[in-house]
């Protein structure tokens, strides 16, 4: 057989077409693995994107609708529909959008096209909050203390409530942006939010169950990639750090956490995949949990689907996630062990966001007059992600996520060194970045100390002072 | 959430020429022939999405005739805003694809018809403006044009005859001016005053 480009030799199962229901800088990154695959790519684009610069990396691109998203990146028949007089055979969701919609899934399957990621079934169970949590438990994580499944009445919220200990949160199980969620800090206040969150979950999302756990302010956020086949096998790519945030924004990822001990990421990483495993989970996804700030580790939520970050895992253990993705979808086994994955060295990913730092964070759509961001400034090496160029429009209708900058060190000093080097020297313009924001936080102490949390932005508001 | 079974296609009016826009992603089929004359509410082909049939119907405000090559084949691809069909005035269509004047029938619109084969002019000399305007008042006997035929000029006037109103709105001719025309092919259209 003959190797195609990238040099890899084409299994008989690989699709030979498939198209990447996304927009921007992951359709660009999926489209990249594909076609050192040997695999031929079609895009898909809203009508305010056509002639826009990043479709040319695809073979050939299709018009879904208009430009908001739910007349186009949102549209499941049109996707589908797409997929299907293109000639692919396979969808890729990417993130955002109908990556983890399991509607979108079974429709998949009902035509015929192989959807990259799990089963609708699995998806659906992930996407429910106590369903997930019940299942997790089963599997052998940790959850953060609380109701198992759904309360039944306020009276079952008391009794719980009085025996787990205040403050305590309760949720929508259908919940989502922080509608149908109370915190209760006294028993006396309970009923009331019970109540109410019920009822704003009832109109919000057409279900008013609620659940109710331990509320754990801070803590940090740590959430392990996981990778399994169609044939049973889960392996682990170890852990991100995801404690950077701004309004449950990530901001700032890094591997190797610095709130974990060698052995605590080994075990941490074992147990996730063993229980990856236990649900019978499929292809790539994420499992979150919150490090509390007493210590113990509690199951969030799993992500079923390939994440923003991802790059940082990739630069630490050398392998292609997207790759492995397409992989799995097409019924390969895993060829690699869990002692085969290796992680090496420190690496640390920056969100650029076309936001203004100095005006509450506003998104700042527009031309970019200037967009150079470096990329051999060293002592490590950096991967920039992106789909635009100078002279792009960066459109008002999608997230305003423009680049991804990921350095990788043999250290964490060096690996930070190089972030603040290669954002220092960068060059872009036309638009406020989120750039600034950066250079503060990691030239502060204490995210050099690997002290931060959720509810920090370490040396953001110091330099907003000076 | 029923979909309607019908979908209007887009119409733009750009340089002068309407211009008809798919409404949707799927498959074109039984797409209407160059030189078929499309007029508004008539069904225009059909678009396939995921094995569901809608109906495609040009637009209140579209008429002409087809001008371009749309797919012949079946369940042609096409995505959402492409072109479909682009339309040509009714009168230039007619002399280039030599078809019988009978066709403009269909147009639901008004239109005066030459009275006589021979070149047709717009003004009664290369200076002078034309005989009429976009939104001019035609009443019996208004000039429109002139017609040349055997190097004796007439005035075309306007007529309360085959079909038309006493009074009439000009909308635009569908000729050039110096065309060729043949006997009761349409030179102009009119609106209901």
């Amino acid at each position: 057989m003959v190797p195609r480009a990238g040099g890899c030799y084409p299994s008989p199962r690989m699709f030979k077409r498939i198209l990447i229901a996304n927009r921007g800088e992951v359709a660009l990154r999926i489209a990249r693995t594909a076609r050192a695959l040997g695999i031929q790519t079609v895009g898909v684009c809203s009508s305010a994107e056509r002639g826009a610069s990043w479709l040319r990396h695809f073979d050939e691109h299709v018009c879904l609708g208009g430009p908001a998203p739910r007349e186009s990146y949102l549209r499941p028949d049109a996707i589908v529909q797409a997929a299907l007089q293109t000639g692919a055979s396979a969808i890729h969701p990417g993130w955002g959008f109908l990556a983890e919609n399991p509607r979108f899934a079974a429709l998949c399957a009902q035509h015929g096209i192989t959807f990259v990621g799990p089963s609708a079934a699995l998806m659906t169970k992930m996407g429910l909050k106590s369903p997930a949590k019940a299942a997790m438990k089963a599997a052998g994580l940790p959850v953060i203390p609380g109701s198992d499944g759904l309360l039944e009445s306020a009276e079952e919220a008391q009794k719980l409530a009085d025996a787990i200990g205040y403050p305590v949160i309760v949720k929508a199980d259908a919940g989502g942006g922080g509608r149908g969620m109370r915190l209760v800090r006294e028993a006396s206040a309970l009923r009331e939010a019970y109540a109410s969150a019920s009822a704003e979950a009832a109109a919000a999302f057409g279900n008013g169950a609620l659940y109710l756990e331990k509320y754990l302010s801070g803590g940090r956020h740590i959430e392990v990639q996981i990778l399994a086949d169609r044939y049973g096998r889960a392996l682990h790519l170890f852990e991100r750090e995801c404690s950077i945030q701004r309004n449950h924004q990530k901001l700032i990822e890094e591997s190797p956490s610095p709130a974990l001990s060698p052995k605590e990421r080994e075990e941490l990483g074992a147990m996730s995949a063993r229980a990856a495993a236990a649900i019978g989970y499929t292809n790539a996804g994420t499992i979150e949990y919150l490090k509390s700030a007493e210590g113990p580790l509690y199951f969030m939520e799993m992500n079923t689907r390939l994440q923003v970050e991802h790059p940082v895992t990739e630069m630490l253990t050398g392998l292609d996630i997207v790759k492995l993705q397409l992989e799995i979808a097409a019924n390969e086994p895993l060829r690699i062990a869990q002692g085969d994955v290796k992680s090496s060295g420190h690496a640390i990913e920056c969100r650029i966001n076309a936001e203004d730092p100095s005006n509450e964070f506003r998104p700042a759509p527009g031309v970019l007059k200037s967009f150079a961001i470096p990329f051999d400034r060293g002592p490590g090496n950096v991967r920039v992600e992106t789909y635009l160029e100078a002279g792009d429009e960066i459109p008002p209708y999608y997230d305003s996520l423009i680049a991804k900058v990921i350095a990788h060190g043999n250290t964490r000093e060096e690996a930070i060194a190089t972030m603040l080097r290669t954002l220092g020297e960068s060059k872009v313009e036309g638009v406020p970045t989120t750039i600034p924001l950066h250079l503060a936080v990691l030239a502060s102490a204490e995210f050099r100390d690997g002290k931060y949390d959720t509810r920090t932005i370490p040396g953001w508001k110091s330099a907003a002072r000076a | 959430m029923i979909s309607p079974a019908a979908l209007e296609l887009v119409l733009a009016e750009e340089g002068g020429r309407q211009r008809l826009y798919s409404p949707a992603l799927g498959l074109l089929t039984l797409a209407r022939a160059q030189g078929e004359v499309l007029v508004e509410g008539e069904e225009c082909g059909v678009l396939l999405v995921l094995g569901r049939a809608l109906a495609l119907r040009v637009p209140a405000g579209a008429l002409g005739r087809i001008d371009n090559a749309p797919p012949e084949r079946l369940r042609a691809p096409i995505g959402f805003g492409e072109l479909v069909y682009e339309l040509g005035a009714l009168g230039a269509g007619l002399a280039r694809a030599g078809a019988a004047p009978e066709l403009a029938q269909t147009a639901s619109g008004l239109v005066l018809r030459s009275p006589q084969t021979g070149r047709f002019y717009h003004r009664s000399s290369p200076k002078d403006p034309p005989f009429a305007k976009a939104g001019d008042l035609l009443r019996e006997g208004t000039p429109v044009g002139l017609i040349e035929v055997m190097k004796t000029f007439t005035h075309v006037t306007h007529r309360a005859a085959g079909g038309l109103p006493p009074s009439a709105r000009f909308l635009r001719y569908l000729v050039a001016d110096g065309a060729d025309v043949k006997n009761g092919q349409p030179l102009l259209e009119l609106e209901r005053a």
